[in-house]
């Protein structure tokens, strides 16, 4: 290992123990955890009924020598829609947090001048301070994958296969990458700005858009869901004859989902649940299917973190001044 | 120095910081893009029925009524209950931040209180202040949200209707006020700015989605939509929760919305005056609370902008 992989070890090192005593930090990620094991909870515990139901109809249907039954309507990992909800609204506060944090906690205690003072690089503390937050990150989302897995297989007796596995990794790394862009979006705003709170604020402003506004005018916007139950199905109108008319409604399709194409945290959600089968329509397909499907929000999701890196690394090389008030 | 001017001078310091221009600017854009929405989709809803009775009819199908034909006038501002527990109390947060932290960390509060004003006077200038910059806010939002109702509706909307739309704006104003006062709350707990900013906004999380995901199994996206469907709660999980969900604020003050905007056709139980009760404890808490908080604080020591 050279001298300069050594110090960037270290930095990130001290990132990660540094963010891990932050108070702060910690109650955050326990509402998110907490709130993530209360919804898998409550979902473990209807798919144990559902499947509970599906066994008594699949023995009664071999007692009476029925060949040919009907599979298994349940889908196991669709169950994680509420935790994978929870990691895009709540888990992106906690990566911006973490970005703020870095920040002022290197401006508030004078360590900035004093790591300047040591022959460290700019590159080299982008890179430290980066890699301790993924490490964290990686460090939340592994939390929230353990107590889903775990949750699924103990309350719902439902434990995921081996495709389910692999599904869950390129979900995993898709939320990695998708928090990853939130601390860098902590970062570049909470830098730019000479008072801290006021780079919070403005970094929470665009979270708030992209996460919550964005994303509920596309749905609100959305002709089935303005009926409780779908207005199709309220209708009686099947699937065809949906799509013959909304066919009539290009335009305003086309708004709704340029709407919903500009939120970043859509395109995460888009690609979790299409590997989580969320979605009915995405349930029979294979991985590399599902890859070809949503190779849109792939792009996003791979992207949007690397422009951000980008921005990321160049506020380390403008020079620091000091936050105006703060305490040493 | 009273609490008179302590408000006033609370009012022109957000006014210089553009936040008081930023709240009435976010709120009267969330009236309009509530009605912009609110428009569209029920134009849409309405020619979507008219193709579909057209396709039921050729096959000979009897169509079902019109689901939208008993949604009354003002659901068209049925959004401004999500967008306003969000944009708004996000915003309160600020408000309630800005107007302690600014003179914790200046020094400006040690300066205040080496004049002959009391605490109380001093936090009840300070809620004045915010207060009124909120009912500006609000009342902006609501002459929008008049005019929005004329232009979409074709007519001006009756005296009910102004009255149920200024009923959902008082009880909005109590909501933000919480909020407003959690800001307040965090400073007074803690030294740094940041760690009071984001100690809310933690607050805020645990209000706007856990809360209903606990007491009513509401995921969050469910909370973001004014039309949720309906979650069985009949699990042994949700009968020892739901006696908390009294206690869920923003899903009473969602309820009570729809109930003062009559946006629900199905009935929902308690009226809006006995939901409001739960919000009206916690508001009175915070306000003990902030007063308790105020009266030990030591505005001597100094505390961080970061």
């Amino acid at each position: 290992m050279t001298d300069s992989h050594q110090r960037i070890v270290a930095l990130a090192r001290h990132e990660y123990r540094a963010a891990v005593r932050s108070r702060v930090l910690i109650a955050l990620l326990l509402i998110a955890l907490v709130a993530t094991a209360a919804s898998i909870y409550i979902a473990a515990v209807d798919y144990r009924s559902q499947l509970e139901d599906y066994n008594v109809y699949l023995q009664a249907a071999r007692a009476n020598g029925i060949q040919r039954v009907a599979p298994s309507p349940l889908r196991l990992l669709s169950l994680l829609r509420g935790a994978l909800e929870y990691v895009a609204i709540i888990g992106a506060v906690v990566g911006i947090a973490l970005g703020y944090l870095s920040v002022t906690r290197e401006r508030s205690s004078g360590t900035l001048p004093l790591l300047r003072s040591r022959p460290v690089t700019s590159g080299e503390l982008a890179a430290g301070g980066a890699i301790g937050a993924f490490g964290l990150i990686a460090t939340y989302v592994t939390a929230t994958v353990g107590i889903a897995v775990i949750s699924l297989g103990v309350v719902g007796h439902g434990w995921v296969t081996g495709t389910d596995v692999v599904k869950l990794a390129f979900v995993y790394l898709a939320a990695v990458a998708y928090l990853g862009a939130f601390f860098f979006i902590g970062v570049i705003f909470t830098a730019r700005s000479k008072v801290a709170a006021n780079g919070l604020i403005l970094a929470l402003g665009l979270w708030l858009a992209v996460v919550l506004i964005l994303p509920q005018i596309g749905d609100t916007l959305d002709p089935d869901n303005q009926v409780p139950g779908g207005l199709f199905a309220a209708l009686n109108v099947g699937k065809p004859h949906e799509n013959l008319i909304l066919s009539h409604f290009g335009t305003y399709e086309t708004i709704r989902t340029n709407l919903e194409a500009a939120s970043f945290e859509k395109h995460f959600e888009r690609f979790a649940f299409a590997m989580t089968d969320v979605k009915d329509k995405y349930a029979s397909f294979s991985i590399g299917h599902l890859f070809v499907k949503t190779y849109g929000d792939v792009i996003w999701l791979v992207l949007g973190p690397i422009v951000l890196s980008i921005a990321y690394v160049h506020s380390f090389r403008r020079p620091t001044s000091p936050t105006r008030g703060a305490n040493p | 120095m009273t609490a008179t001017t302590i408000a006033v001078q609370e009012v022109q310091s957000l006014c210089r910081r553009r936040v008081f221009a930023a709240f009435v600017g976010m709120l009267v854009a969330v009236t309009v893009l509530a009605g912009i929405i609110g428009w569209s989709s029920h134009n849409t809803i309405v020619r979507v029925y008219d193709e579909a009775v057209g396709l039921l009819a050729t096959e000979g199908r009897a169509a079902p009524p019109n689901p939208f034909l008993q949604v009354p006038p003002l659901a068209l501002l049925s959004n401004l209950a999500i967008y306003l527990p969000l944009i708004g109390a996000l915003m309160a947060i600020i408000v309630g931040h800005l107007a302690l932290a600014d003179d914790q960390s200046t020094g400006i509060g040690r300066l205040l209180f080496s004049r002959p004003m009391t605490r109380f006077g001093y936090l009840a200038g300070k809620l004045a202040g915010t207060a009124t910059v909120v009912v500006a806010a609000l009342g902006a939002s609501f002459a929008v949200g008049i005019a929005a109702l004329r232009i979409a509706n074709g007519y001006f909307p009756t005296a009910d209707q102004v009255g149920r739309l200024a009923g959902f704006y008082l009880l909005s104003w109590l909501y933000l006020m919480t909020f407003v006062l959690i800001g307040i709350v965090a400073v007074l707990l803690t030294r740094r700015r940041s760690l009071a900013l984001l100690g809310s906004l933690g607050v805020w999380l645990i209000v706007t989605f856990a809360m209903p995901q606990f007491t009513s199994g509401l995921r969050p996206t469910s909370s973001l939509n004014p039309i949720s469907d309906p979650v069985s709660t009949s699990q042994r999980f949700f009968q020892i929760t739901a006696q908390a969900r009294p206690l869920s604020v923003s899903e009473q003050y969602k309820t009570a919305s729809a109930q003062i905007l009559e946006t629900t056709s199905s009935s929902l139980g308690t009226g809006p005056v006995l939901r409001i009760v739960p919000l009206l404890a916690l508001l009175g808490a915070l306000v003990v609370l902030a007063g308790v908080l105020i009266n030990r604080h030591d505005y001597a020591e100094a505390s961080s902008d970061d």
